[in-house]
């Protein structure tokens, strides 16, 4: 990728590239509607529609969507929902979990983390077509990250709204894997889907709007064979991940504390169990590869987020 | 320690088309008295620009970041 080169987005696009606590925010502005794709997370959402705002110059938000319901990627539906009457719309599988709030279902308990209850309005479902920023977008099912994440496609521009299922270095944890689910096969039909996508630009769900699409297939392909060659693999990154998600939530904490988040959280407690180390001494290795990583730094029993 | 310290907008060794890093640190959260994120300190335009900002431009801004880190507000 020509490095010094900067994105040129289509006139209406703006993209809020942010850290890895919060997702990346994607406002897409025409004459009929002002829609935005993905909030953010909960602790950032002041800061989101401070974006919002900014980016609006005065009109009101009319639609919020969402690729999916993780907490890093719909924390700021409430308080866009309190301050702009817009209509907003998430994966159709979601909606029964929304519609009563069930936050085991729908991972924040099951994770560690926060969300604050918000609601729906409507539902999007693979082959939906959006109009966004004047353009055609379609919307894809992209499991494998989450097994009910959409992305978005608008073949006239070839850009993809690629959510959690493509980074530039990557793509989300897979999650299913860790409850015995099916996710790497799902993994692997969304990246062939998207190979088979003209797509010049990927706006992804963390990380910088990216152009050299076959490279990142490449990479992702590889991790995602690398990942799935051994499921202790993916249960060990996606420990590693979701401790370094709730550093950066609370800044620091004690690895007696680690301890504790993993023992209440489903999924961390699933993760481990697929590793055949006893818990203190894996939480002692995972704290080391995050301070090995530069995520963190010990000092003496408490680990330090360095971002 | 932290990449507002370690990143060095002009290191005359680095290569100038290699990508600027974000200086995003999660903390997310603008500050009222001088109206720049409290984590990164940006503002809400150059936040807003960041993605779309050629290389240039990111590294005027990381050189305003240097100064503004050591403002007490």
């Amino acid at each position: 990728m020509a490095l010094d080169q900067a994105i040129t987005l289509p006139a209406g696009i703006h993209v809020f590239e942010r850290g890895w606590l919060s997702s990346n925010n994607i406002l897409l502005i025409d004459d009929d509607s002002a829609a935005l794709v993905d909030s953010g997370y909960l602790t950032h959402a002041e800061q989101t529609l401070a974006l919002v705002q900014h980016g609006l110059n005065g009109r009101s938000l009319t639609t919020l969507i969402n690729t999916h319901l993780h907490s890093d990627h719909c924390g700021g539906n409430a308080l866009l929902q309190r301050t702009y009457d817009c209509r907003t719309l998430i994966p159709v599988a979601d909606a029964p979990a929304v519609a009563v709030w069930d936050e085991q279902v729908l991972t924040y308990k099951a994770t560690g983390q926060q969300c604050e209850r918000f609601r729906y309005d409507g539902c999007i479902a693979p082959g939906d077509q959006l109009k966004l920023a004047g353009l055609q977008w379609q919307v894809m099912a992209a499991p494998g990250h989450d097994p009910h994440s959409m992305i978005l496609y608008c073949a006239s521009e070839a850009i993809l709204i690629s959510a959690d299922a493509l980074w530039e270095h990557g793509f989300g944890v897979i999650f299913p894997e860790l409850i015995g689910e099916s996710g790497f096969a799902e993994q692997a039909a969304v990246l062939q889907l998207i190979a088979e996508l003209d797509v010049r630009l990927v706006i992804p769900g963390h990380g910088a709007p990216f152009t050299n699409v076959a490279a990142a297939l490449d990479r992702a392909r590889s991790r995602l064979d690398y990942l799935s060659a051994d499921s202790s693999r993916n249960a060990r990154n996606a420990l590693k991940v979701l401790i370094a998600f709730l550093l950066l939530d609370s800044q620091q904490f004690s690895l007696q504390e680690v301890t504790e988040h993993i023992r209440s959280s489903r999924l961390m407690t699933a993760a481990a169990a697929q590793l055949a180390t006893p818990i203190d001494l894996l939480i002692r290795q995972l704290a080391g590869e995050l301070v090995s990583a530069g995520a963190a730094r010990m000092d003496g029993e408490r680990l330090i987020s360095t971002r | 320690m932290s990449i507002l310290y370690d990143y060095e907008p002009d290191n005359p060794l680095a290569n100038p088309s290699a990508e600027v890093p974000s200086p995003c640190i999660g903390i997310c959260k603008m500050d009222a008295g001088s109206q720049w994120c409290s984590g990164c300190f940006r503002s809400i335009d150059e936040l807003t620009a960041w993605s779309t900002a050629s290389n240039d431009s990111k590294r005027a801004v990381w050189r305003q970041i240097k100064q503004r880190m050591f403002v007490t507000t």
